[in-house]
């Protein structure tokens, strides 16, 4: 006994070793930082000797002075929370509708005839030209902006959590029947965790995809949010206003996106991919 | 004595017996479209009885459906042609009296060994206290004690065959169905587990029924071995082991022990000579 488990302790070192950030991910994590204080740098300066028309581009400190003027205001912060509150709420309500309308497309194929051309026809098309017919639905504001970004979230989740759900390994389900698991059961407690991997790629793939629809709509129809604020900055020729939204939409994008990473890594733990 | 009853063909008397242990009665499973002529016939007239609390070994060479007739008599494959009797009637599903380990174990990849071990322990209606104790004792008897919140991917082969072991044997089933449990173990620990298996059988009186490559494993721990032929599978012999209940390590040293083995090689090695050459 002693022997069986003195040989294969090793493979749980990495686990345990955690909390600590290992040595090759601190150089990555620094490259890429380097990279970025690079480009600002150069942004900085660029704009500092004048080798570019300051009103084409103005130096990152006017534009960082002006979101931090802006923050001080308050303006800042309800511009990012309408813009995220829209994206979010739309991303909900597609990973609502999409998750189960994906998983019932794999295990009835009446809903599989009803949705697949549907799926077939929507994903590719450009959902933003559906904007004036959701204007003249449900007026200019909040509703049509989020169920845009629901409309288009939809798709990229419908897709993944239909391929995660179809043509799943026998054999976890085959265990769980043999322990006692009744079928409804087993789409819970055996079919889900088996897809979470594909249904997460899925969401992950929504997520810009409503931020940018957000973005876009609030550009279109005005108002506050980052998108509408900026569009406004355009209209006053105030290119520093325009480069203080691109600088907010990146942060904010990276914050939004990297949560998700997160969120992944957690429910994930299981997988080989936590591990590699 | 040795007593070696060698049925060519296994009769099936099996109809006005009482039906207790698990009856095969001329099953044949194809695999495809049959019809199309593409499909592949697995099984061929399959008829074998397996006594209530028998330890049962089914020995051949590889592809001859030692897996799917495992999965016919757990419920997992729609039973094609003939039938299939337990003590609990005919067998249509898979049910928890019937537990199995399956060849490629079958773990479920997010939840930790403890975890998949409460799954089945769960399912039986057993809860807290109880359930993690007895998780505890089987997790400990397949020797994974200190792993028990370890992932299967975290886990050597060998390791994972034993979480699966434990989280069948921690159902307690009646009849136990084992792919080739012990194949990915090392030779040291593989006869301590197939001590174990026989300590328990012997314990609890389950029906065993037994898949394995390796001739010796099978005389050491079955009451009856029998021998597949190459694809379509059948059963080609059926054969005592007249072997003293109580089996250790002097059993492997047996006179007796040693002439089956023997005896059954070289009927495995005909089958096996049979399927390289294809028929
Ligand atoms: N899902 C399947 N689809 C088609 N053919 C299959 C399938 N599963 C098994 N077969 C065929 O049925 C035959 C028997 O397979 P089975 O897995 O029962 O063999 P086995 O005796 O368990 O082999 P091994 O010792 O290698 O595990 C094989 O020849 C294989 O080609
Ligand atoms: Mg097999």
């Amino acid at each position: 006994m002693a022997t069986v488990q003195a040989t294969s302790r090793g493979s749980l070192k990495a686990k345990r070793a955690t909390p600590r950030i290992a040595p090759d991910r601190l150089v990555d994590i620094t490259v890429q930082a380097g990279v970025i204080v690079v480009l600002c740098l150069a942004w900085e300066f660029g704009a500092r000797v004048g080798a570019i028309n300051p009103f084409l581009l103005p130096s990152l400190s006017d534009v960082l002075a002006r979101i931090w003027a802006d923050a001080m205001s308050g303006t800042v912060f309800v511009d990012l929370g309408l813009t995220l509150y829209r994206t979010l709420a739309g991303f909900l309500i597609a990973a609502a509708l999409g998750i189960p309308i994906g998983v019932l497309m794999a295990r009835s194929a009446t809903v599989r005839w009803f949705f697949d051309p549907l799926i077939s026809v929507g994903f590719p098309m450009p959902k933003i030209a559906f904007l004036p017919i959701f204007i003249l639905w449900f007026d200019i504001y909040d509703t049509s902006k989020i169920i845009m970004v629901t409309f288009s979230c939809f798709f990229p989740i419908v897709a993944a959590t239909y391929a995660g759900t179809t043509g799943q390994d026998k054999w976890p389900i085959w265990s769980a029947r043999a322990l006692g698991a009744r079928e409804h059961e087993i789409l819970w407690e055996v079919r889900l965790p088996l897809a979470l991997p594909q249904i997460l790629t899925g969401l992950q793939v929504a997520l810009p995809v409503g931020m940018i629809t957000t973005i876009v709509t609030e550009m279109l129809m005005g108002g506050r949010g980052v998108g509408g604020s900026m569009i406004m900055a355009g209209r006053f020729a105030d290119s520093v206003g325009v480069f203080a939204g691109i600088v907010e939409i990146v942060f904010l994008g990276f914050a939004v996106v990297r949560s998700l990473e997160m969120l992944r890594a957690r429910l994930l733990v299981w997988h080989p991919e936590a591990r590699k | 004595m040795t007593t070696v009853a060698m049925a060519a063909d296994a009769r099936h008397e099996a109809a006005d017996r009482a039906r207790t242990g698990i009856h095969i009665d001329n099953v044949t499973h194809s695999y495809g479209a049959r019809a199309s002529g593409r499909g592949v016939v697995a099984l061929n007239r399959i008829c074998l009885d397996i006594a209530d609390g028998e330890f049962h070994a089914l020995l051949g060479p590889s592809g001859c459906g030692k897996s799917t007739l495992l999965y016919l008599i757990g419920g997992f494959l729609p039973i094609q042609e003939g039938a299939i009797v337990t003590t609990n009637g005919p067998v249509t599903q898979p049910g928890p009296d019937r537990a199995i380990v399956f060849q490629n174990f079958a773990l479920f990849p997010w939840k930790t060994v403890k975890q998949n071990v409460l799954y089945g322990l769960r399912k039986q209606g057993l809860k807290g206290e109880d359930a993690e104790e007895r998780a505890r004792d089987y997790i400990n008897l397949v020797h994974l004690s200190g792993f028990e919140d370890a992932y299967p991917s975290q886990l050597s082969g060998g390791m994972q065959q034993r979480a699966a072991i434990a989280r069948t044997l921690a159902v307690d089933p009646k009849t136990l169905l084992m792919d080739e449990p012990f194949g990915a173990l090392d030779a040291q620990t593989r006869r301590v587990m197939q001590e174990e298996l026989r300590a328990i059988w012997g314990r609890s009186r389950k029906t065993v029924v037994f898949v394995t490559h390796d001739v010796q494993e099978a005389v050491f721990l079955a009451d009856r071995i029998s021998i597949m032929s190459s694809r379509p599978g059948r059963i080609e012999h059926v054969i005592d082991v007249s072997l003293p209940r109580d089996r250790g390590e002097d059993t492997l040293e047996d006179r007796e022990f040693i002439h089956l083995s023997e005896q059954i090689w070289r009927l495995v090695r005909e089958q096996a000579v049979a399927a390289t050459r294809g028929r």
